[in-house]
């Protein structure tokens, strides 16, 4: 579905991606992981098209992203859950969720939308409990919840989501995890950016290990669980000395 | 069951993927191995500065031919640890082969390392027939232990009941393989034919037996051989290529139609090269395997020179298997000899035999011999003044001491005999 071969991205003289290879099949569910300033972020930017000067090649569904703007990427079928969950605070919850239903409504399929208001708040009732209060009044939780919902508002056939878990209780990332697994299942193709290593690799069905702009490793979760440079990769540790613990 | 299960997902993943998303695979895997090795392991990092080429060049699979080869001698080189990619306390097996040297190959395997390539020996068990249902007996001489306990991994991942490798003498081995039921047998051919020999001789039948294959290891083996241990020994013969020093054996397998061997290319990529101008050949002409691992974490191989000859077949097989497709030649690239499945470096012979003799430059010739059923390394010594006596004694001395230590170092029978001066002294060795 997507498949990214040999991506650079840069910010002045700084490559913060260098090279990356990475594809998402249909029905899978992708982690990518690694420490802060590994360019992960840098990577779903340059997917979703908020990144223009990259160089590589984006496929998804064998179509060139290039030079194509973010709302195009969402007609096309990606949909973007951002990092610190960005949703339209002064809002309500209801209109939140209007605007992210604005691509599938301006096509003229209101009733689509309708459903898809069901949809959401099946997922999330506690969103049709809080649908008339204002998104910024909501919990971090709630929050994320909207700001997924709003993602899904668009019938995305991949959903990316950006540190969903960043700044969230141990009991609530449970949760949202538990959600982003259940998505999974219903069908959904997912690749998710996660500094959570281990909660990440363990609803995903493959990972990607990011260090400094570099792909350093991927596998099955399986395999990645158990591998020990996917830690030091994920706490930005170095290789240190070889003998370490061995002397 | 549950590595079953997901084995068999993975293969039909495999099955389902287009050419494009294999390749995309493949090019992932090959680029992170890539900045593995160099970020961790100054050989490689180095060889690529040589190179002028960073891993981010490397943007397609046919780029792999810009990168330098990897030799046999590299491992020996740096001993014990200097290829190792990941550190120590990630390492939970060391295995040791003979190298090619003065010093072993040593290869390490990070948990992740094993627990790949106990897939990779199952998805090769598998694909000869073998079930949960299966009591699988391994029987390796002590030069390929290392293969026994991967086979056992595999064996054990499928879920049939292992006897692992252990050293009994030829009867007891017999009466395992009877009274225990063993329906599988992985060994060498020297093995095997050993086994129908002995059987033969004491007018054992074969259907005493419950051995319904035989996975053969070590060495290509040609059809009439096959076919005459199949028709012995009422069994299926399928054949194994491995390599011994890493990542281990099963790299290739034969399936149901026996139509080549299938090369685990997710995990391993294979290339064939002639052996003299080191050029890529086209596919289908025969030359020397090259072998790129794309998931091994601990000792990543980069165009690793193997000297096995193969050729790459492009007619797709009936069993309708995704991976590649070789035909594994009897020839060699190299000078190494193939005893017992065992590959044995003559220039590593040679200087075993100089420390052992104390000479400098000891003249010999060295051929496979078979004796009473096993495969011996028998070295044509030829006698100068610095080794002779006049005491049969002490010549007798000589060739039991050597032939013992060889023996130990090589890992194989060894015998040596005594042969007067050349004329001309050449070492014939180097012939």
């Amino acid at each position: 579905m997507l498949r990214i071969k040999n991506l650079k991205c840069s910010y002045g003289s700084i490559m913060a991606v260098q090279g990356v290879s990475l594809s998402v099949r249909e029905g899978e569910l992708i982690s990518i992981i690694g420490a802060n300033g590994s360019g992960k972020s840098t990577l779903l930017l340059a997917v979703c098209g908020l990144l223009t000067t990259w160089e590589g090649e984006i496929l998804f569904k064998d179509q060139n992203l290039k030079g194509m703007s973010p709302p195009a990427i969402v007609r096309q079928g990606i949909s973007m859950v951002p990092e610190g969950r960005q949703i339209f605070s002064p809002l309500s919850v209801m209109d939140n969720l209007k605007m992210g239903g604005y691509t599938i409504y301006r096509k003229g399929l209101k009733k689509q939308v309708l459903q898809d208001f069901d949809m959401v708040m099946e997922l999330f009732p506690i969103l049709r409990e809080r649908a008339d209060q204002l998104a910024g009044t909501l919990s971090g939780g709630e929050q994320q919840m909207l700001a997924i919902g709003r993602a899904l508002m668009a019938r995305p056939s991949l959903l990316v989501l950006d540190e969903p878990s960043m700044g969230l209780a141990p009991k609530i990332v449970e949760m949202i995890f538990e959600i982003i697994k259940n998505l999974r299942q219903e069908g959904v193709t997912i690749l998710l950016v996660e500094q959570n290593a281990r909660a990440a690799l363990k609803i995903a069905d493959r990972g990607y290990v990011l260090e400094t702009g570099k792909m350093v490793l991927q596998g099955s979760a399986e395999e990645l669980l158990v591998d020990d440079d996917v830690k030091r990769a994920y706490l930005g540790r170095d290789y240190g000395n070889f003998y370490d613990g061995r002397d | 069951m549950r590595g079953e299960k997901r084995r068999g997902e993975e293969m039909m993943q495999l099955c389902n993927l287009t050419v494009e998303d294999k390749n995309q695979l493949k090019l992932e895997r090959l680029q992170s191995t890539l900045n593995r090795a160099c970020k961790n392991v100054p050989f490689h990092r180095n060889r690529l500065i040589e190179s002028r080429l960073l891993p981010e060049n490397i943007v397609s699979l046919t780029d792999l031919e810009r990168l330098p080869f990897m030799e046999r001698s590299h491992l020996g080189i740096h001993y014990p640890y200097g290829l190792f990619a990941v550190p120590l306390r990630d390492i939970v097996r060391i295995h040791t082969a003979p190298g090619t040297g003065t010093n072993p190959s040593i290869s390490g395997y990070t948990k992740t390392d094993l627990m790949i390539w106990q897939k990779l020996v199952a998805r090769s068990l598998e694909s000869a027939g073998v079930t949960s249902m299966d009591i699988l007996q391994i029987n390796l001489p002590p030069g390929l232990a290392n293969w026994g306990r991967d086979y056992k991994d595999g064996a054990e991942n499928i879920g049939a009941s292992v006897i692992p490798n252990s050293p009994l003498s030829l009867a007891k081995t017999l009466m395992v393989l009877r009274d225990y039921k063993t329906t599988t047998l992985v060994t060498t051919l020297a093995f095997a034919e050993q086994l129908m020999e002995h059987m033969f001789e004491n007018e054992r039948n074969p259907n005493e037996f419950n051995l319904k294959r035989v996975v053969l290891v070590g060495e290509a083996v040609g059809g009439d051989q096959i076919r005459n241990l199949e028709e012995h020994l009422h069994v299926d013969v399928w054949l194994n290529y491995g390599l011994s020093e890493v990542p281990g054996p099963a790299i290739a397998f034969e399936c149901i139609s026996h139509c080549g061997m299938h090369i685990n290319d997710d995990h391993i990529l294979p290339e064939i090269i002639d052996p003299v101008t080191r050029e890529v050949v086209p596919a289908g002409q025969a030359g020397e395997l090259v072998l790129t691992t794309l998931s091994a974490r601990a000792v990543p191989l980069i165009r690793f020179r193997t000297g096995d000859m193969a050729r790459l077949l492009t007619a797709p097989c009936e069993c309708g298997t995704p991976l590649m497709t070789m035909e594994w030649l009897p020839e060699r690239a190299d000078n190494m000899m193939i005893i017992s499945g065992i590959k044995i470096s003559r220039e590593q012979v040679k200087i075993y035999l100089k420390d052992a003799l104390g000479v400098s430059n000891p003249l010999c010739t060295m051929k496979k011999i078979r004796h009473g059923g096993t495969e011996i390394l028998a070295i044509s010594l030829v006698i100068d003044d610095l080794l002779f006596s006049d005491e049969i004694k002490n010549l007798q001395k000589l060739m039991v001491n050597t032939s013992d230590q060889l023996a130990e170092l090589v890992g194989v029978p060894v015998k040596i005999t005594l042969t007067e001066q050349k004329p001309d002294g050449r070492d014939l060795l180097e012939k």
